[in-house]
């Protein structure tokens, strides 16, 4: 099946009609995406600070990872639930949208790079070098870029 | 507020020059501001609450969160501004806009009053349940800044 031809059958999905007709359903749905992300970017923002030695650094890293890196699953499973139901309502704006494959190749990357920094953390007495501040840092960065790339979907 | 000084905002080189070139880059920056912004002030009011973060002293969790809030909350106003600027009458006409104004203003007077009244007694709930006037406060500003994030992504969907 061709590009358009995903979207045509997406569009037809009584899924997508329903979303599509009711006025408020968008704007609702990415509300819901939005409040995610900020807790998703707040929760790696503090295990990031907290692998550099600051935020948080009276809890061991060890514990803090433990309570965090769940709550950013939780976060990501809503996001993966809000941004499927907007792409299900208006393909059109994300199929074919070069943008939003920039943004789930950034999203793989900081998955990647959040489930490599849990692993050191786990560690019994983990002691994060250079290279894991350095990961952390980075995964902000990317966290952010997933985030204008999302927002540029609207306007390429 | 006139309709001529919201006119001649929106007449400003600064205002051209963003609405014509940067208005999408600012609007992502502008979201990420709100994502730290609000997205600490929930790890705070969550230990308001008594749910997470319990072993550690409320006090400590908002002292080190919120250096990022109030930062973050700076580069969210600047970004506002400048987007503002852009299409001043219709933001200052559009319900969803002026809702949003008035529940961050809301949010601040909930933060005032828990700073002047609720956190004198912070001693004696520092590291135990926090009482349920600090509890209320949590569960208001957590409500304000879901408003706050909603009405403002539906300022896009009502100009």
């Amino acid at each position: 099946m061709s590009m358009q031809g995903v979207i045509d059958w997406l569009t037809a999905t009584s899924l997508s009609q329903a979303i599509q007709t009711t006025s408020w359903a968008i704007p609702g749905i990415q509300v819901v995406h939005i409040v995610c992300l900020a807790i998703l970017f707040a929760l790696a923002l503090s295990l990031s600070l907290r692998i550099a030695g600051r935020g948080l650094a009276r809890e061991p890293l060890a514990s803090l990872a433990g309570r965090f890196v769940p709550a950013m699953g939780i976060c990501l499973a809503v996001l993966f639930l809000s941004g499927a139901l907007l792409i299900i309502a208006e393909p059109f704006r994300t199929i074919t949208n070069p943008i939003f494959y920039l943004k789930i190749g950034l999203l793989i990357l900081a998955i990647a790079l959040t489930l490599w920094l849990a692993a050191v953390a786990r560690r019994p007495a983990a002691k994060p070098s250079a290279i894991h501040v350095a990961a952390a840092a980075l995964s902000m960065l990317v966290w952010a870029g997933i985030i204008i790339a999302g927002r540029y979907i609207a306007y390429v | 507020m006139s309709v001529e000084f919201l006119e001649w905002l929106q007449g400003t080189p600064l205002a051209l020059y963003v609405g014509e070139t940067w208005f999408p880059l600012v609007e992502s920056l502008h979201v990420i501001a709100i994502a730290i912004v609000a997205g600490t002030i929930f790890l705070v009011d969550t230990r308001l609450l008594g749910l997470v973060s319990t072993k550690l002293p409320f006090t400590y969790v908002s002292e080190r969160l919120l250096p990022w809030t109030w930062g973050a909350f700076a580069a969210s106003v600047l970004t506002g501004v400048l987007m503002f600027i852009g299409n001043a009458v219709s933001y200052y006409e559009n319900t969803p806009f002026r809702v949003k104004m008035l529940l961050l203003a809301l949010a601040g007077l909930n933060m005032l009053f828990f700073q002047g009244v609720t956190f004198r007694s912070v001693a004696e709930w520092d590291l135990a349940r926090p009482p349920a006037a600090a509890r209320a406060a949590g569960l208001i500003s957590i409500t304000l800044w879901c408003g706050v994030i909603g009405f403002g992504r539906w300022i896009g969907f009502a100009s």
